[in-house]
């Protein structure tokens, strides 16, 4: 794995008051790389993150994109410099057509002002035009474009889960973090999933990041796997290396399991 | 690391100078005030507090409410006000007590018993028939539900009432004491005499008593509260009970104190109540009254002293101090900021 | 409500097209409506036997329809900020009092210390500034703007219960700084509670138009109402009216999304504001002069009461509930109770009923029909949604 780093988490920590939700984190995404980040239920998974998008800003720690430094910028600046997410209860804006989902996160890439608009200069027509055009090739991209035209809350689960990567693509983004996005799937959709993460990867030339909790998607579909646990990294590797490694069948499994083995 | 940090760092830098500055000219302006008139100063001061102890029977049923269902009760300062107009109908028109005499404090007090009976069942009332079923709903939907009510209580007002401003006598004994040239009202005293121990109860009831406890449960997690066996409807209602019973023994003291009941009386005491509130820390019950006598201090220097903008800018200066909070320290000074989860 | 299809209609006035809600047979009915009642008052109502003009004017006078339409002007500039983006502005009476302000000052004797003619109809003697009234409309809808800028900014960060308090906050106290402003360190800057009257004449095409020029305003009137329809519209359609639903919607999705939150959100306060500010031109013009003590709380509630009640975001609904409520306040009330009390002999004091009648539509329109009584389809899930299901698709913070 000799890519360039696409992003970069140095030291992260996050403290809550009391509370250590993170504790000294550090790892990179490299570019067109899928790398999933795993531990048991709070372990701080989500709240790291938050802290990559900007949601959060930590305790301390950096976070640096493409070489430039994103720490606790504002998420709508990190989204435009290339830094794409979904979210782990789907946050679509169900109101608004699966396409138009799409064309609000191009919104930093539209030029045209409140002026033209208003006028409807041809420029701002024909940007429009592209817009509309490149949201329906993304919902083709992700396998949803017969549904361009529906509003986001009527879409079925599986419609919606692939809507919300669409609209994260349409960021143009370079790294993409995905917030376990096989959660409610059946073992076939996990396994078309899969496929469709590594498509996404290598047409897009993405580094990604998941957070998952199916262990066979996260087997299949990792090239490097990083463990958490309450809030610190206690593993990081191959697959078959973290499968193997004592420090994280405790974390999932508590002490017994040492004993059993 | 530097810049956004730097970033960061600047943007509180300029937060705690700005909030530095503020609070400098404030203790300026006092001494000055101080220096120049101190009998006037004390005096003002003491019509500050008075007005403030008020406000914070007010503030409580705001912050009470808002700790438990996050929602600004808009109608709660016209709950006051009917609890004013009551009080005049029981005492002056019911009873026909209209000056200082031991019939005239019985009705007092049984009139307390009663304007604290009806605005509480008011106040649940309310909340049974119009936000209950909005709790779910988007924010918007409760907020502009409550503009509703306090409308449709203004109009209550406006019958009951008239369209103008009523003036009565009061029971209570007239007369003043004088220290050093203050000019201390007897009802002010008075008024003292009846809000500490109501205040002193309420504390009661929410540390001491099961009930109390529910509510502070509920507060903070209403999910994990109803696991627990509380019935958190009941606890709701409860709490409007409560804030209801503090707004309507305001109404009555302020109606025996000032003598005035007018129908649009709620709406502006109702926003000082609700910025002593927020200036307490919005669901803090101290901060209520810490905050409420604070505005009230405020109010009553700037209305009072020599070097003030006057009575004509009262409210100004109340929603100044409002937006100047809301802008810079929306938490308040005891109350504690809120993560959103993700 | 039928369900709506995103078409691209292509109507005579193409470029009103939008997709969504049937744009064309609106912009077709609204414009038919407004000629038909042009011809009307101009020329029909002249001819027309004293008993039933004599109804007309009890029922459906002139200066009603005007001063509707004033109404209807700011209630479509509150329905950006609330309907579009979701912001709920309780304040919006402040803007509407800006621009009564900036006509006073740039089209009266007011200011006798200069005398400044641009384009105006009022004598080349007279003192005072005076600016054409066209150029007012202008300037009152940017200075609007830069107060709907200076009264967004601090709520940003806040929720929706803080920010709509903030609003009602400088809702007051502008109001107020015009009703003291009789003595701002010494200098007369808004003559306090007497307000400013008269204000000069509208020019049009070479004739002068007073207040009482009723169906010339007219008109006018109805011209800057489609033309903040026309904005409203076009900007929907776009970036930024994406960009305020998806605010409206879910703003912290939206900024993960690369929306900018502030900006949206000020360029919300600032679109809605012109449009309270023309309002506020219009209506100096309607009353001839601007008066500090008409400008109340409960002006900024009726309005947001008639975008609840024409359905938040939905500028045909906005239109029609705010064209409703004016009519019933002005006009609607007092009839009404007139003919009840011929009738039955009462003696009910019909327009004191207003506050029990905004109230209460505030009250059941978020009980029973939060969406609008013309809803946009889409907003009749969104308000009903989280009720009984958990939502998956965030939360309206």
């Amino acid at each position: 794995m000799s890519n360039k780093s696409a992003l970069n988490a140095n030291n992260i920590s996050v403290k809550f008051g009391g509370l250590v939700a993170v504790d000294d984190v550090s790892f990179d995404i490299p570019e067109n790389s899928v790398i999933s980040l795993i531990g048991p239920n709070g372990a701080g998974k989500t709240t790291f993150f938050n802290v990559l998008t900007g949601l959060y800003k930590p305790t301390s720690g950096t976070v640096t994109f493409d070489g430039k430094d994103i720490t606790a910028k504002p998420p709508h600046k990190i989204a435009q410099a290339g830094v794409a997410r979904t979210f782990q209860n789907i946050r679509l804006f169900g109101l608004m057509t699966a396409e138009e989902n799409v064309m609000v996160a191009m919104h930093s890439h539209l030029k045209s002002g409140v002026l033209s608009t208003i006028l409807g200069t041809r420029k701002q027509r024909a940007e429009e035009a592209e817009s509309k055009k490149i949201a329906r090739e993304l919902l083709e991209f992700v396998g949803i474009g017969g549904t361009a035209d529906k509003f986001a809350r009527n879409l079925s689960y599986g419609d919606q889960r692939r809507l919300e990567v669409a609209r994260a693509l349409a960021l143009q983004p370079k790294v993409l973090l995905l917030d376990e996005p096989t959660a409610g799937m059946n073992p076939q959709e996990s396994k078309v999933f899969v496929d469709f993460v590594y498509r996404v990867r290598d047409e897009k030339n993405l580094g990604i990041l998941l957070i998952e909790h199916d262990m066979s998607v996260v087997m299949k579909v990792s090239e490097r796997i990083t463990v958490l646990d309450r809030g610190q990294k206690i593993a990081e590797g191959t697959p078959a290396e973290i499968k193997s490694d004592k420090r994280v069948i405790e974390a999932y499994l508590g002490k017994s399991a040492e004993s059993g083995k | 690391m530097a810049k956004s940090s730097a970033r960061l760092s600047a943007r509180l830098l300029i937060e705690r100078t700005s909030a530095s500055l503020i609070i400098g000219l404030v203790f300026f302006w006092l001494a000055i005030n101080l220096l120049k008139s101190p009998s006037q100063f004390f005096q003002a001061s003491v019509i500050g507090i008075s007005n403030g102890v008020l406000y914070a029977l007010i503030a409580l049923g705001y912050t009470l409410v808002y700790g438990i269902i996050e929602l600004i009760n808009f109608a709660h300062g016209d709950l006051f006000m009917l609890g004013g107009v009551f009080a005049a109908t029981f005492i002056a028109v019911w009873f026909g007590q209209e000056s200082p005499s031991s019939v005239g404090y019985v009705v007092f007090f049984a009139c307390l018993i009663a304007v604290m009976g009806f605005c509480a069942t008011i106040n649940v009332a309310i909340e049974r028939f119009a936000y209950r079923r909005l709790r779910r709903a988007p924010k918007l939907a409760p907020l502009i539900t409550a503009v509703g009510v306090s409308f449709i209580l203004q109009f209550v007002g406006m019958r009951w009432n008239g369209s103008g401003p009523k003036t009565w006598n009061s029971v209570l004994p007239s007369g003043e004491f004088v220290i050093s040239g203050v000019h201390i009202q007897y009802t002010t005293i008075f008024s003292f005499a009846v809000t500490i121990p109501l205040l002193a109860l309420m504390t009661f009831i929410v540390t001491k008593t099961r009930r109390g406890k529910a509510m502070r449960a509920t507060a903070q997690d209403a999910d994990a509260a109803r696991l627990m066996g509380i019935n958190v409807n009941k606890t709701i209602a409860f709490t409007f009970a409560l804030g209801g019973a503090l707004a309507g023994a305001a109404g009555l003291l302020f109606q025996q104190t000032r003598g005035v009941t007018n129908y649009n009386l709620g709406y502006q005491l109702g926003l000082i109540a609700f910025t002593s509130a927020v200036l307490g820390g919005i669901g803090n019950l101290s901060g209520a009254v810490l905050g409420a006598i604070l505005i009230g201090l405020v109010q009553g220097l700037n209305d009072g002293l020599p070097i003030g903008l006057g009575q004509q800018w009262s409210q100004t200066v109340v929603f100044s101090i409002l937006i100047l909070l809301m802008t810079f320290r929306p938490t308040g000074l005891l109350g504690k900021p809120m993560i959103e989860k993700v | 409500m039928k369900i709506s299809l995103p078409r691209m209609r292509k109507s005579k006035a193409s470029k009103k097209a939008v997709t969504g809600f049937d744009q064309a047979k609106w912009i077709r009915g609204f414009s038919i409506a407004a000629i038909v009642i042009w011809i009307f008052y101009s020329f029909v109502v002249d001819v027309l036997p004293y008993e039933v003009s004599s109804i007309f004017q009890k029922w459906m006078p002139a200066t009603t329809v005007n001063e509707a339409l004033v109404w209807v002007i700011c209630a479509l500039g509150l329905n950006i900020v609330v309907g579009y983006a979701g912001l709920l502005d309780l304040g919006f009476v402040a803007f509407w009092a800006i621009g009564g302000y900036v006509a006073g000052w740039l089209m009266s004797d007011f200011f006798q210390q200069v005398s400044i003619h641009l384009g105006s109809t009022a004598p080349a003697q007279q003192r005072g500034i005076h600016i054409s009234f066209w150029g007012v409309l202008v300037i009152g809808g940017l200075v609007a703007a830069v107060f709907g800028v200076i009264i967004g900014a601090p709520t940003l960060r806040l929720k929706s219960d803080y920010l709509a308090l903030v609003t009602l906050g400088f809702g007051e106290i502008i109001p107020q700084i015009f009703y003291n402003g009789e003595n701002i360190g010494g200098f007369n800057l808004t003559n306090g509670s007497k307000g400013i009257a008269p204000v000069d004449n509208v020019g049009l095409f070479g004739k002068t138009l007073g207040p009482f020029d009723l169906d010339w305003k007219y008109l006018i009137f109805v011209s800057l109402t489609a033309l903040m329809v026309f904005i409203s519209l076009r900007i929907r359609s776009g970036r930024l009216g994406r960009a305020w639903l998806a605010i409206r919607e879910d703003e912290l999705a939206a900024s993960m999304m690369g929306v900018p939150l502030m900006r949206s959100k000020l360029a919300a306060y600032a679109i809605g504001a012109v449009s309270g500010g023309v309002g506020g031109v219009a209506f100096a013009t309607h009353v001839n002069g601007v008066f500090a003590d008409r400008f109340s709380f409960s002006i900024s509630i009726i309005l947001l009461a008639m975008v609840v009640l024409g359905g938040m975001g939905n500028v045909w609904g906005v239109i029609v509930g705010a064209l409703t409520i004016a009519w019933v306040n002005a006009t609607g009330l007092p009839a009404i109770g007139d003919t009840f009390n011929s009738a039955f002999g009462t003696k009910i004091n019909f327009p004191s009923y207003n506050f029990l009648l905004f109230g209460g539509i505030l009250i059941f329109m978020m009980l029973y029909k939060r969406e609008g009584m013309l809803p946009e389809s889409r907003l009749k899930e969104l308000l009903h949604e989280t009720d009984d299901e958990t939502s998956n698709t965030g939360r309206h913070s």
